[in-house]
């Protein structure tokens, strides 16, 4: 039952997985709030180290709720696990959700260089493509003319 | 469970509920699910004759088959005689997966409040307002 560090390769693993089972592979999300105790006894067990009263006050102040990803295919028992606590990984992880819902769907794949453009936007804004591609350019131009010029005014 | 599936409007308002109710509760999970949906169909393969359709007759299917998404709150034992237990289900058609995923992540990510922020605090924020300055101009 592995569980990956990175969301990229869970669903690389997914994907796979998916393909060899395309009708029983399941995906849960598991998003997971704990109660305030258990919570504080979980930061206790894992930083014994560090002391009770931080830990505590921490504990009460810091968001601790956890996202867990789980592939899991009955026939072969396959699990593939991925977790995380940080709120900025949930677009991209429901996006990742979505693209493996196509598989599923026995949809034909997105092309791989569309995917990444939209990854690397971010879902907030996958309608701009090409203006995304086209900023790069643009700024690297006058930035670099710029540069130039400073360096010959310092010379 | 519920014998008729939700719409997937209704699906993402009963969701949208469920994460708004395990925040003010102060904890609880929320489990989502998803799946082909397979319940009572029979698939249609291209070729029928050949034997290795016939043993796997999920790799080669015809026309893109619907997925179905669920939602609970995990709410077991006693506390699903109480009528605590949320258990929603939708139906999401291929042609409609994108929509449906675009506004799914919409939902969680406002419902999901109980995660960590993006650490901003060990950052200088002087350069971090240049930065945007600069991709903005």
């Amino acid at each position: 039952m592995p569980t990956f560090k990175t969301s990229e390769e869970w669903l690389k693993q997914s994907s796979l997985l998916l393909k060899a089972r395309p009708s029983t592979t399941r995906i849960t999300t598991k998003y997971n709030n704990p109660h305030p105790d258990k919570a504080a006894k979980i930061l206790k067990r894992k930083r014994p180290t560090t002391e009770e009263e931080t830990d505590a006050s921490k504990a009460d102040s810091s968001p601790k709720a956890t996202l867990t990803l789980k592939t899991f295919d009955p026939i072969s028992g396959v699990v593939l696990k991925y977790e995380t606590d940080k709120a900025a990984e949930i677009g991209r992880l429901i996006a990742s959700l979505g693209t493996l819902g196509r598989e599923m769907a026995a949809l034909p794949e997105i092309a791989q260089e569309a995917l990444a453009a939209k990854e690397g936007t971010g879902t907030n804004t996958p309608v701009p493509e090409t203006i995304v591609k086209s900023t790069p350019t643009d700024t690297k131009g006058p930035q670099g003319t710029g540069n130039k010029k400073k360096k010959k005014g310092k010379k | 469970m519920a014998d008729v599936h939700s719409s997937n409007e209704d699906f993402l308002t009963g969701l949208i509920k469920l994460l708004e109710a395990a925040h003010k509760s102060g904890h609880g999970s929320i489990f989502l699910t998803q799946k082909r949906y397979t319940y009572g169909t029979t698939m249609k393969t291209e070729s029928d004759s050949s034997s290795e359709d016939g043993l796997f007759p999920d790799f080669n299917l015809s026309e893109p088959v619907p997925i179905i998404v669920r939602a609970t709150n995990g709410k077991g034992k006693e506390k699903r005689l109480e009528g605590e237990k949320v258990k929603i289900s939708t139906i999401v058609e291929p042609n409609e997966i994108e929509g449906f995923f675009t506004r799914y992540a919409d939902v969680c990510k406002m419902g999901m409040q109980g995660m960590k922020k993006r650490d901003r605090s060990k950052r200088k924020k002087g350069k971090d307002k240049k930065k945007g300055g600069e991709k903005k101009g």
